[in-house]
């Protein structure tokens, strides 16, 4: 990994390889995820699911179930409130899901009845026994079918099926279109992919008599799942205790509520008693979410010199039964589909339409990868077609710092020209290929959190809250969640660097609504950006409180500046001057009677424009072998090119985005989700191909070090937007190795058989 | 001139663009002033969607022009 450093001020624990602080725990096995969780008296819940796609609930008979020994009891959606959910909670005719539907399901797999048992097997066992009548309904599964007249309804009221639309727009696209030389207008349709975390969804519920339910979950947001429990509920959010203390991934699929912590609460809620709900791996398939399938239009003008006039994209996107961060995905891969360029004119239409299949969601890129396997290979097309040179015409219409992407996103940093020269020279030293080898790249830009509040949160985005001990070290309790990202690292990072003291002096509290301030979580790259400025903040709030303390024991003349470095209270024009910083805790503590220090920060974007605070930019390179025969993809090589600001962790920067890429790599060419009849072929791990580690090329990464203002000690998003560029760069590796044009994602190898077959018969016919 | 939307009067120097915003704010009042206008907002949608050119919003854009005389 090759940096050049452009920090503004010197940096003592920022940018060195620290190691997940939570690392030790994990490998040992002392790390207690929701599935370790064993409570007294605990008992264990297993889920009954839909078999129909669509269907009336006519009747359901627990009583043979619960006549079996060792069942406690049968929860259905008589036992609930009846609530619609949803996490647009903004938007009521958006919170369209009721875990454990009363009067119908719509997808195959949607919670029908839980049981508890003594043991998981007898809690299987009882599912067998439930009797449920069913009023089976004519089922639609693809978006453009179920927007036809005579398609079922799948939502009472929602005419169409159409259940969000989003529109952007500006410049003047009818225009731009007429003063472009060259147009093209291609369709793709980019699949769904599963979030596959490697902890699969769980539960552990226990409810006590005095009102007061805590709930171990593996989530990405423990707030959230403390306030909409409270919803579902109708209790106090304060009486509701979500702890996510670790979490085996998340990606995406885990900040709405799931069928695990809805059960496992409803059956603790009846019975007083702790209750586990974990999902098998088949359940975390076909009854979670997905990422949203997408068929894409898309129009471009340029002129021949390779300018940029106007853009038009059209989005139908397959919803599944039910919202969850749909509504979001469909205007952030509407925005995500304009970068990293600056278009003069763009337009933008998404609908996205209930199906009779998996609800679709976020997942890791938010909506951008779809954008920009479409995008990104049209653009290459382009080139090709006017003879240009792809990377120079990207570069001639690309963001820079500075550039206003109008109405919607200022640009404070980027280093995407530097992507590109870096790019360029890592493609030049390949020199010429064997045959079937291509070499392809994507450029793309992502979010460093979102600015959006469909949450309805009264509170700050992010917090923290800082307290020194009497022996120096420093309690850091924030609301953000760990999920394997190593944001806990991070925040203990930025926290030592503020402090001026050693990593392993701070002590990282996170992920317990109890004892943590609130913080909307892990999603859309946003916890390095804002919980890091919280914490930041509150480390300079008990920073200044400690310092006064040292002005006043040093007597110095006021004029003089004080700082902290490597546990070292000192004048900064004279270093060697001053104190150790236990000293200067021991003095502040006498100093207020006993009170310990405690710095409190927050934050919550202002005037940051729609979308996020910062942006983050990448060029992902791909080299790819291909075999005519059989379709058959090989990544042989590959280099990524990052700006995410200033790095605060070298080791978690390549970690992250070497897991993106592996991500990424499975939509481009493996990851294939196939329905009949709204039935997944393929839920689980032999049938559903994942790239694994033997499959990974080498991945060299080219940090490209920029300052983003608006981040802690300039830093922005890594990690999720590399998931973006890479399922276009496989293509266009194909492109370059075969002549053939690639529009559906995933790469499958009869599609490359086909298409080499239909460009054989085409040239044969142009002879 | 300028186009006032009719369902809550924000205003845009093409009727077109009034077309625009009506389908992409798509919340209650927005569809309901549509349905008195005698054309189904959901039909004018599915045909946005799924063919090619703008008709649709040509469409409201011709209605939303009537109607300014009586806002």
């Amino acid at each position: 990994m090759t940096t050049t450093s452009l920090a503004k001020e010197k940096l003592h624990v920022i940018n060195t390889h620290v190691h997940n602080i939570d690392g030790i725990a994990k490998v040992t096995g002392r790390a207690t995820y929701s599935f370790d969780v064993k409570l007294p008296g605990m008992l264990y819940g297993k889920i009954l699911r839909s078999p129909h796609p669509h269907a009336k609930i006519i009747n359901i008979d627990a009583s043979k179930a619960l006549a079996l020994h060792g069942v406690k009891a049968v929860v259905t959606g008589k036992d609930t409130l009846g609530v619609k959910q949803g996490i647009w909670r903004r938007y009521s005719e958006l919170c369209d899901e009721q875990i454990l539907p009363v009067e119908k399901v719509r997808y195959i797999g949607e919670p029908v009845a839980a049981v508890a048992a003594i043991t998981e097997e007898i809690a299987e066992a009882a599912l067998d026994l439930i009797e449920v009548e069913y009023e089976v309904l004519e089922g639609v599964y693809e978006p453009y079918e179920a927007m036809k007249k005579e398609a079922p309804e799948i939502h009472e009221g929602v005419e169409r099926n159409i259940n969000v639309t989003r529109h952007i727009e500006w410049g003047d696209v009818e225009t731009g279109f007429e003063q472009a030389d060259y147009i093209r207008e291609d369709h793709f349709f980019c699949g769904g992919q599963a979030h596959m975390c490697m902890e699969t969804r769980s539960a552990v519920a226990s409810y006590t008599p005095e009102g007061k339910l805590t709930i171990y979950h593996s989530n990405q947001s423990a707030y959230y799942m403390q306030a909409l429990m409270a919803g579902v509920l109708g209790m106090k959010e304060g009486n509701v205790r979500v702890i996510a203390q670790y979490v085996g991934g998340g990606f995406g699929g885990k900040f709405e509520l799931d069928g695990a912590i809805f059960t496992s609460c409803i059956l603790s809620m009846k019975l007083h008693r702790p209750v586990k709900v974990i999902y098998t791996r088949e359940e975390d398939f076909i009854a979670t979410k997905r990422r949203t399938p997408m068929h894409y239009w898309v129009r471009t003008g340029i002129k021949k010199d390779g300018t940029f006039c106007a853009r038009e994209a059209r989005v139908v996107s397959n919803g599944g039964a039910y919202t969850g961060m749909g509504a979001t995905a469909l205007y952030l891969t509407g925005f995500f589909h304009s970068f990293p360029y600056r278009w003069e004119n763009y337009r933008y239409d998404g609908y996205r339409v209930y199906t009779n299949t998996l609800p679709s969601t976020s997942m890791r890129g938010f909506g951008a990868p779809q954008a920009m396997f479409c995008s990104e290979q049209q653009l290459e097309w382009i080139a090709a077609d006017l003879g240009l040179d792809p990377i120079e015409m990207r570069r001639k219409n690309g963001h820079y710092a500075g550039y206003e992407v109008p109405g919607q996103a200022f640009i404070a940093s980027c280093g995407l020209d530097e992507a590109f020269t870096v790019m360029k020279e890592w493609i030049a030293k390949k020199g010429k290929l064997p045959a079937n080898r291509g070499i392809g790249f994507s450029a793309a830009g992502f979010m460093s959190g979102g600015i959006f509040n469909w949450f309805d949160t009264p509170y700050s985005f992010s917090s923290a809250v800082v307290t020194i001990n009497q022996d120096a070290t420093v309690e850091l309790h924030i609301g953000a969640t760990e999920i394997g990202q190593g944001s806990n690292t991070t925040m203990a990072i930025i926290a030592a660097e503020t402090l001026g003291v050693k990593v392993e002096d701070i002590k990282v509290h996170s992920g317990d609504t109890d004892h943590c301030p609130a913080d909307l979580g892990a999603w859309g790259s946003r916890q390095t950006l804002m919980t890091g400025n919280a914490t930041k903040r509150a480390c300079e709030d008990a920073k200044a409180q400690l310092l006064e303390f040292a002005y006043a024991k040093m007597g110095l003349n006021i004029v003089y500046d004080l700082d902290i470095k490597d546990r070292w209270v000192h004048i900064v024009a004279r270093p060697e001057r001053g104190m150790p910083f236990d000293e200067l805790v021991t003095i502040a503590l006498r100093g207020k009677d006993g009170q310990r220090i405690i710095g409190r920060g927050f934050y919550t974007p202002h005037r940051k424009g729609m979308i996020s605070p910062a942006y983050s930019y990448m060029l992902q390179g791909v080299e790819v072998d291909i075999d005519p025969e059989t379709g058959k993809i090989e990544l042989l090589d590959s280099l990524t090119a990052h700006d995410c600001g200033q790095p605060i962790n070298h080791l978690g920067l390549i970690g992250q985005l070497e897991g993106a890429f592996s991500m990424a790599a499975g939509y481009g060419y493996l990851e294939y989700m196939p329905y009949e009849d709204g039935k997944l072929m393929n839920p689980n791990l032999v049938d559903y191909k994942m790239i694994r580690a033997t499959e990974m090329p080498e991945t060299p990464i080219h940090d490209i070090d920029t300052y983003e203002p608006e981040g802690p000690y300039g830093a922005k998003e890594a990690g999720e937007g590399l998931t973006n560029p890479t399922a276009a760069a496989i293509g266009n590796a194909i492109f370059h190795a075969l002549g053939v044009q690639m529009k559906e994602c995933p790469i499958r190898p009869h599609m490359i058989v086909d298409a080499l077959k239909e460009k054989a018969e085409k040239e044969k016919a142009g002879k | 001139m300028a186009f006032k939307c009719p369902a809550c009067k924000k205003q845009w120097d093409v009727s077109l663009q009034v077309a625009r915003h009506i389908f992409g704010t798509g919340d209650k009042k927005h569809r309901e002033w549509i349905e008195s206008q005698g054309v189904s907002y959901a039909d004018l949608l599915v045909q946005q969607a799924t063919n090619p050119g703008n008709a649709s919003y040509q469409t409201v854009a011709d209605l939303v022009e009537k109607a300014q005389d009586k806002l």
